[in-house]
Formats: C-alpha cells, structure tokens, sequence
C-alpha cells in the first residue's frame, strides 16, 4: 500500500512540475496553450531513446544511446525546447486567443499522428520501453521507488523556487502587463511576442523537464500513454489551485492526481461495462472545471497582487472566502469627484 | 520658433481600403509646448497618433522624433525613445494592483530578463524599496493611495484616468500623447486632469492633448492644431483660431450640433 501511494504522489510530482510550466505559458502570458503535452512526450521518448541502448529488431527508434539519466534529461530539456521556439514561433508571432490555441491544437495532433505512424521515429504505436535506472543500481526495488519519489519532490522544489522568484520578479510583472492589455503593455516599451515567447520556451522546458522525470518512472511509454486532451485534467489542477500562483498550481496538482484522477478508480464498474469507471473519471473533472469556474474562478490559492508590502497579512481564513471580484464594488470609490467613464 | 521641432510629421497619409483617414498631415511640435489636437469627428486625429506611436503604418510621409525617423518601427521601440501615448478608454493592466501598474510604468526594463531576474533579484532590494517610495509618493500625489494594494480593474473610470497620469508621470516621457483624456470626465476631476497635464509640462515632458471639450483645450494648451478630412487646416494659439474662417466652418461653427 505504502508502495501504491507513493507511485501515485510520484505521479502528482511530476504533474506539478508540467503544470508549473503550463500555468506560466497560461496563467502568466495568458496564452492558452494545448501543445503542451507534445513537449511533455517529447521529454519522456528523448529521455528513453538518449538512456535504454540500441533496439532491437523489430522495435525501432533513433539514436539508441546508453548515456548517464541526468546527462540525457538536460538533452532532452534543451531538444524540446529547440523543438517549442519552432512552434512558438509561429504561433505567437500574430495569432492570440482562440486562434492561438486552435494552431497549438493542430501542432501537438500533427506530431501525434506522426510518432504514432512514422515508426523509426519512436517505434510507433508500439512505443519505447526499457529499463534504466536513474540512481545507478544498487537499491532494493522499494527503496528505489521512494529515492525516486524524493528526486522527484526535490526537483519540483527547486522548480516552483525559481518560478516563484520569476513570478515576482520583474519579468513576472512584465509578463503579467503584457497578458492584460497588450497595447498599453507596447505603449510602455515592452516587446509583446518576446514577453510571451520567452515565457511559452520556459514553460515548454518545464514541460521537457517533467517529461524527462516521467520517463524514468514509467519505464515505457507509447502514444496511448500521451492523448494530447490529457491537459485538461492539467488545466483543471491549475483552476483548481490558483492559476498564476505556482504554490496553487501545485496543491491543485496533487488535489487533482490524487483526489480524483486515482480515487475514481475505486469507481466500481459493472463487468458488463468495464468503460464505466474511466469515463465518469471524465464526467468528474469536467464537473470539477464548471463547478471551480462558477464559484471560485481564482482557485484555492488566487493569484498574489504585487503590493508594497503595507496590506494586512491574509489570515488562513480568507483562504475559505469567496475573493472580491472583478463586479464587486470599491469601498473606497470617491463617487463624488469621480464618474464613470464612458466608452467613447 | 527656431529650434528644431521635438516631434516632426511631414505629408503622412494612409487610407483603409477606400476610406481615407489621413489624406497629407504635417504639423510639428516643439519642446516644452502643450499643444491641442482639435477637429470633428472622423477628422484623423486619432489615426495621426496611430500613425506616430506604431500602431499603424502609413503609406506614405515621415514621422521625425528628435531626429529619428519612427516610420517602420514597432510600438514599443518608439516608447523606448522617449515617446508615450494613452488611449480613448483607460487601458490598465486589470488583473494587477494599482501600485504594480505604476511599477511597470516606472520602466524596469533593464532588470526584466529572465536570468537577471532570477540571479540578481536579491541584489536590488534598496533600489527596490527606493522605487516603492517613489511610486508611493506618486500614488498619494493622484490619490491613488487607498486603492493601491487593490486589483486595477475595481477603480472607477475617474480613477483610471488618474492611474493613467500616474503611469505617465512614473515613465517620464519626453512627448505625452493623451487620446480625450476628458472623456466621460466630470468638471471636478476634469480641473484635476488640467492640473496632470501642467504637472507633465513642469516635468519636462513636452503634451499633446487630442479634445473634443473646447474650452479645456482653451485653457490648458499653448497651441492649437486643427484637423479636418485627414489634414491639418490651421495651427496656432487657440485666440488666433478663433476668427480663422476654416476653422469656424469646419468645427468650431458646428460646436453646437
């Protein structure tokens, strides 16, 4: 059981990670990415084909190295990221919004149906598998799966005390400025296409980097493994969380993996319909989504506003409430000076 | 005046498909001066500063600032150089507090890389709390002071209009372009958005104020420019214009429609 549960919060810290990494794309940039997934595969076959050795017939892939795993995790950070300027490049040069997402729809589809069907690449539909291990032998098969969960921590870690650096940062305002009204964001001297463009390739790493970990945790991994409208349930830990806050990201991540991704698999299903389970899964974090939108659209953690260090400190309570939005009123509007501006 | 213009706009025209919006605009503008755009509706005002700031590209004419050409570059390279434009509505960057959309105003732009992000951020806490003093300072200068913790979006129209000026006065430009800053304006904040214009003057920023309300114009500018049909008809103190016959025909005659 100890076992069991720490595959799954494995699996949760390795999403985080990705997640991390979408939510900037997203939450900062505002960019509504969905090739995010394809950078995630990406990262797991470089990982795989840089580590596993040579194939042998009939199985197929490129390269085929026996490199050290952090050696070929850094390769494959550095490949997707190449791979993402590429995507990012196009996407983001004049496209926004949905028209945005729609072409990063059709990039991670086309490199789908490609992995899936031009089988020198990664073995096609087959897919990659082998076994390595990322801590060099020498531990028992227990122990090497709770060093691994701990790798794994330590590297989500790391990961959220840099974004959270980057997030209130300068680049982090500057990113956020852009997000929010592009024009004013040019008025005051900002490069709008380089703001978001530096911001897809950081979270593409991420997604790279998440990938690399997955890789040595899964063991083998084809296309069944990676459904691109598996990133919904990605968007749905950020929702949940908090998007723009990397400490939100990552409690929805571990709420979403754990919560309901492994507890509906207790979801019994008659033996006459085995697809049952799997499918309600779905129905639950689309309710998940909707419910989140309706009541809490900040999340659980909303986004932090920079301030100047005067506000009274948020007490674990406001964490309950519902955060003042957008159509509430100011307390502090001056409505005898001031009126409404129309929009001419 | 014998120095050379800060802002030079030599015969530029463009026109969407048949439609004409600027049909051969020159007009300069000096250092130091705050000068009023004037002309009726659909006369190009709004498209010259498209034209100037990047927004658009015109098919043909020149734009001199400070002798630099500004046709062919980008919005934000011509801000770098010194040149700031506002828009018809408040444009505040909504989802972030008041005091950061003054932050980024108050260009950080040499600390925005991603690694001096990263490695350096815990090298520049005095210059940081120095900065903070200073958009403190400007907060309770526009009154901005109670809100500034809060989301942008949550201000009334009156105070994004001063969050604008507060912007502004953190970026310290050389020429200011405001886009009807009085629109939707009452006579209470509208005196304190006069005062916003002198203060930019006093700061050494050079105004142009595109306005509909004459006697705004009247009081706050040195000199009137009067467009009408995509081309400047007159330019100069506004009781000068006053008798100019083109300009009562094209405008001023109709003030009451």
């Amino acid at each position: 059981m100890l076992q069991y549960w720490t595959a799954i919060l494995t699996e949760a810290t390795i999403f985080g990670i990705l997640a991390l990494g979408i939510d900037m794309i997203w939450g900062w940039a505002g960019d509504f990415d969905l090739s995010a997934y394809a950078y995630f595969a990406l990262g797991v076959y470089m990982t795989m084909v840089l580590t596993i050795g040579k194939p042998t017939s009939p199985v197929e892939y490129i390269l085929g190295y026996r490199l050290p795993y952090l050696f070929a995790v850094a390769i494959a950070v550095v490949v997707v990221v190449c791979f993402a300027s590429i995507i990012g490049a196009i996407a983001l040069r004049s496209l926004r919004e949905v028209y945005f997402s729609i072409t990063t729809l059709g990039a991670v589809w086309a490199i789908y149906y490609l992995v899936e069907n031009f089988t020198p690449l990664f073995n096609g539909y087959n897919g990659v598998y082998g076994l390595f291990d990322p801590m060099g032998g020498g531990l028992s098969y227990a122990a090497y799966h709770y060093f691994f969960f701990a790798g794994c921590l330590l590297v989500l870690f790391a990961v959220y005390l840099v974004v959270q650096r980057l997030s209130r940062s300068p680049f982090g305002r500057m990113v956020r400025a852009v997000r929010d009204d592009e024009r004013a964001a040019s008025v005051y001297g900002r490069n709008v296409f380089w703001a978001k463009y530096r911001t897809y390739l950081f979270g593409a790493g991420l997604a790279g980097l998440s990938g690399g970990l997955f890789a040595a945790y899964i063991g083998a991994f084809n296309p069944l493994d990676w459904k691109p409208t598996e990133i919904f349930v990605l968007y749905a830990a950020i929702l949940v969380g908090g998007r723009g806050n990397p400490r939100g990201v990552i409690a929805g991540s571990f709420i979403v993996y754990v919560g309901f991704v492994e507890m509906t698999r207790y979801i019994p299903s008659p033996a006459a319909r085995p697809e049952l389970g799997p499918a309600l899964r779905q129905i639950l974090i689309g309710l998940l989504i909707i419910l989140m939108l309706k009541f809490r659209p900040s999340g659980i953690f909303p986004e932090r506003l920079g301030t100047d260090g005067t506000e009274p400190k948020r007490s674990f309570r406001t964490l309950f409430r519902r955060p003042t939005r957008d159509s509430d009123p100011d307390p502090l509007m001056d409505e005898d000076s001031i009126s409404e501006t129309v929009p001419q | 005046m014998t120095q050379r213009p800060l802002l030079e706009i030599k015969g530029i025209a463009k026109s969407f498909g048949g439609v004409v919006a600027v049909a051969d605009c020159t007009m300069s503008i000096h250092e130091g001066t705050v000068v009023g755009l004037i002309g009726p509706n659909g006369a190009g005002k709004s498209s010259v500063i498209d034209l100037v700031s990047g927004f658009e590209r015109p098919d043909r004419g020149s734009v001199i600032f400070d002798g630099v050409e500004l046709i062919g570059k980008r919005p934000d390279q011509i801000s770098r150089l010194g040149l700031i434009r506002t828009f018809q509505t408040p444009r505040e960057w909504r989802d972030m507090s008041v005091i950061d959309n003054v932050r980024v105003g108050r260009s950080e732009l040499e600390r925005e890389g991603v690694w001096r992000s990263l490695v350096s951020a815990g090298r520049h806490h005095d210059l940081e709390r120095r900065e903070t003093e200073e958009v403190r300072a400007l907060m309770t200068h526009y009154r901005l002071d109670e809100v500034r913790n809060h989301r942008a979006v949550g201000l009334s129209g009156g105070q994004k209009r001063l969050l604008e000026f507060a912007r502004i006065a953190a970026a310290k430009p050389r020429l200011t372009i405001l886009d009807e800053p009085m629109g939707g304006v009452n006579p209470v904040l509208g005196e304190r958005i006069g005062e916003a214009i002198r203060e930019l003057k006093r700061a050494g920023s050079t105004v142009v104020v595109v306005e509909h309300n004459l006697p705004f114009i009247e009081k706050t500018c040195d000199e009137v420019v009067v467009m009408d049909l995509g081309t400047v008809i007159a330019q100069g103190p506004f009781s000068e214009l006053r008798d100019n016959k083109r300009v009562v025909d094209a405008y001023l005659g109709n003030d009451d429609e």
